[in-house]
């Protein structure tokens, strides 16, 4: 229990420390910001058999009100959490030693880094819905510092803002579910809301509950990058990489998933509202996987297809399959850090450059940067035998067996895409000839500052007088966390192979409620009597993967799109669909919806109230005292003896009317 | 062989109305102060006159505080009447209006 909370408290008292003497720490402050990772990690496998028990391992903090108990909580659900943000979030320490040395803010950054730890194990550790909420806003804050860390870039800024904006609108979907959940039962601990939940106890009606998980579910849509709040995560990109990987990519972002998983109770009774997660899973797996073939920067590739296989684990939650999706989550944590991480030799590797266009045949001079984007790709695609395939067989089958045949084919239909536009990335960065060196013009990039004077200019971070890339090897600290994940990567899908008696399916043995099969009658599909409509699926979606790869290969691996290169990514560039390019232009709406009315409001106020109300009425109060000034100083004649007349009339009158009052009232 | 309090009262109205009348119509500041006195010296007399006839001390007390308040107001009243002299060469109240607003 005392190792419980040390888990929880290092990175917290490592943020301080950090913040607090990072300039005389200097360059230890990577390795303290990641030894304090690692130990939280190595206690927390060493609570593997507590964590295991049927009911977990529990530590009270404070009491606050009758029956508001706060403690942290070490369940097999937060146990994967866990193990996912203090294992992967340690290797990420490690490789950002490297990636962020000679950074001027460098102790800052772990700061930040194991401020955002603690943030999330509050999330995940918490036993109750309050403390749940409070890790939200905390993780919340945690993207938006380091989104923004490098603060004199005004993208940055504005990213780390925009992200921040988006979370809050979800964190208040949060509160005013919790409302609901304290204004009926009462209690915030988990054990005793999810009590309410079951249908026997009845305190909520079904509209209550869906209200409940409407009111969670924006809190899912807006951290987990959902439509129509995901606006916020390919921006999210301006970070250093490293925070990509680790906040959103592997684990921040999942905390949706976390929350429908941690609420299964409820969605399980709530029809409606799993009928409404899947769909909005099944809405973004699609729509990311397909703005994912109309990016050119290797990061927003990423960023759109982490957006869409968190549509899948939303998916597989919301629909009643949780261990699926729970498993997605997992194996995604491992590949999508690995994809990242490798993003981020190769940017490192090429001083910044992020546009794959100007990249290509990197696969000689980055050998293992290719290696591991390799796994990682053919574990995203659902390539069998690595982890993704698994996962994601589970998840779309899971659809399926839930009686939503619909989201099944929206999921396949994902799985090819999300092989095109990953192979289409491996592709175009790592074969062919390098373009590096190619006028930027000619590819149909139209950079800003690149434009007119492409040839002499030296922009920052592009050296154009350097014509063979300057392709530094990365340092052991980048590659050996990213040399680790890849065993991860390839093996830890075979946890769930087996069907029902998997070691995943047993490990998650009476932990979620099972499916309500009444609402919704498994759909199975039908095929030759020898396949099973499991193993059926499972084909199907290797079919549609491999039609993925097919045209990926086609359009830009084959030699002659290889050797046509650079006239085929112009023509590409230009020939993009607005809609794709301009991301549904889900940007511009929200910018004319809520952005534009807001500045007309705010020049309203300046225009009209600012001056005319508030200035105007503080304006009133000196020609106000003037005015009375004015009235009384007539009475000021300076002749003593009026004076004194007042005051004798004055006395008096002052004599007469009690004299009066008090003898005529008398009588 | 004890006068009765009305006829004090009545000699302390008097006396107080004659000190009003000065104020009020005098011009010569010190003629006015005279007449402040008068003020002063008919409310003690009041004072005194009812202290004697409730038997309370408060009446005598209060007296002194006047006597007190009379001197301070005197000293301070003539220095101004001295200093306004000696600066605009005559006494009349109604030419020192320099503070008429």
């Amino acid at each position: 229990m005392v190792l419980l909370y040390l888990v929880w408290l290092l990175p917290l008292i490592g943020a301080i420390a950090l913040w607090a003497f990072g300039p005389q720490l200097k360059s230890w402050a990577g390795p303290i910001g990641s030894a304090l990772i690692f130990v939280p990690f190595a206690a927390t496998v060493f609570l593997w058999n507590d964590a295991v028990a049927p009911h977990g391992l529990h530590a009270p903090l404070v009491s606050w009100l009758a029956g508001w108990d706060f403690g942290l909580q070490l369940d097999r659900l937060s146990l994967v959490w866990t193990l996912i943000i203090t294992g992967v979030g340690f290797l990420i320490h490690v490789y950002s030693i490297g990636y962020m040395d000679g950074d001027r803010a460098f102790a800052r950054f772990f700061a930040y880094m194991n401020f955002f730890v603690f943030a999330m194990l509050t999330l995940v550790l918490s036993d109750n819905v309050v403390g749940l909420l409070v890790g939200w806003g905390l993780v919340g804050l945690a993207s938006y510092f380091l989104i923004g860390f490098w603060f004199y870039k005004p993208t940055a800024v504005s990213a780390a803002r925009k992200a921040f904006v988006m979370n809050v609108v979800g964190d208040v979907g949060i509160l005013f579910a919790i409302f609901l959940i304290v204004s009926r039962t009462g209690a915030i601990g988990y054990g005793a809301v999810f009590h309410a939940f079951t249908p026997v106890q009845s305190v909520f009606s079904p509209h209550d509950m869906f209200l409940i998980a409407l009111g969670l579910f924006i809190g899912c849509a807006a951290k987990s990058a959902q439509v129509p709040l995901h606006t916020w995560l390919p921006d999210a990109m301006e970070g250093p990489t490293p925070v990509s990987a680790l906040i959103h990519a592997a684990t921040m972002v999942t905390a949706g998933v976390y929350l429908i998983a941690r609420f299964a109770p409820l969605w399980s009774s709530s029809p409606d509202a799993q009928e409404l997660t899947g769909v909005i899973g099944a809405v973004t797996a699609l729509g990311g996987a397909i703005l994912g073939c109309a990016q050119w920067d290797i990061k927003r590739i990423l960023a759109y297809s982490t957006m869409s296989q968190i549509g899948y684990m939303i998916m597989g939650v919301g629909v009643g399959a949780y261990d699926a999706g729970v498993f997605h989550f997992l194996t995604h944590a491992f590949f999508k850090a690995q994809l990242f991480l490798g993003a981020g030799i190769v940017i490192h590797a090429l001083a910044n450059e992020q546009d794959v266009r100007r990249m290509g045949g990197l696969r000689k001079t980055l050998p293992f940067a290719f290696v591991a984007m390799l796994t990682g790709v053919l574990a995203i695609s659902g390539v069998p035998g690595f982890s993704g395939f698994f996962s994601k067989d589970a998840v779309v089958y899971g659809a399926l067996e839930t009686g939503h045949p619909w989201l099944y084919a929206v999921g396949v239909l994902t799985a090819g895409i999300t092989a095109y536009y990953m192979f289409r990335l491996l592709f175009v960065t790592f074969f062919g000839a390098y373009r590096g060196n190619v006028d930027p013009s000619d590819l149909g990039i139209r950079h800003p500052e690149l434009a007119g004077t492409a040839s002499t200019a030296a922009s920052s971070g592009h050296h154009p007088e350097e014509e063979e890339p300057h392709h530094h090897a990365p340092s052991w600290l980048m590659s050996g966390p990213v040399a680790i994940l890849i065993l991860p990567t390839i093996l830890i899908g075979w946890l769930d192979f087996g069907g029902a008696g998997s070691r995943w399916q047993q490990f998650f043995e009476g932990f979620f409620p099972h499916p309500s099969s009444i609402a919704y009658p498994p759909v199975e599909l039908r095929g030759p009597g020898f396949m099973s409509s499991e193993l059926l699926t499972t084909v199907v979606l290797l079919v549609v993967v491999v039609i993925g790869f097919a045209i990926a290969y086609v359009r830009y691996g084959a030699s002659p799109a290889l050797r046509g290169a650079i006239s085929r990514l112009r023509t590409e560039t230009i020939r993009m669909p607005g809609v794709l390019a301009n991301a549904y232009y889900f940007d511009a709406a929200y910018e004319a919806l809520f952005v534009k009315p807001a500045y007309a409001l705010g020049r309203w106020f300046y225009r009209v109230v600012d001056p005319h109300v508030i200035d105007a009425g503080v304006r009133e109060v000196p020609i106000s005292a003037q005015w009375l000034g004015h009235l009384f100083r007539s009475f000021q004649t300076g002749l003593v003896r009026a004076y004194a007349l007042t005051i004798a009339v004055g006395v008096v009158c002052f004599v007469a009317y009690y004299a009066f009052a008090f003898t005529g009232g008398a009588r | 062989m004890s006068v009765a309090p009305e006829n004090y009262v009545g000699l302390s109205a008097v006396l107080f109305f004659i000190g009003v009348v000065g104020v009020i119509a005098r011009r010569n500041p010190l003629i006015m102060l005279m007449s402040i006195e008068l003020l002063f010296n008919a409310s003690n007399l009041a004072l005194v006159t009812y202290a004697r006839a409730w038997v309370n001390n408060v009446g005598h007390i209060f007296a002194f505080l006047v006597i007190t308040v009379a001197a301070a107001e005197a000293a301070i009243a003539l220095a101004i009447v001295v200093v306004t002299f000696r600066s605009r060469r005559f006494v009349d109240v109604d030419e020192v209006s320099a503070l008429k607003g």
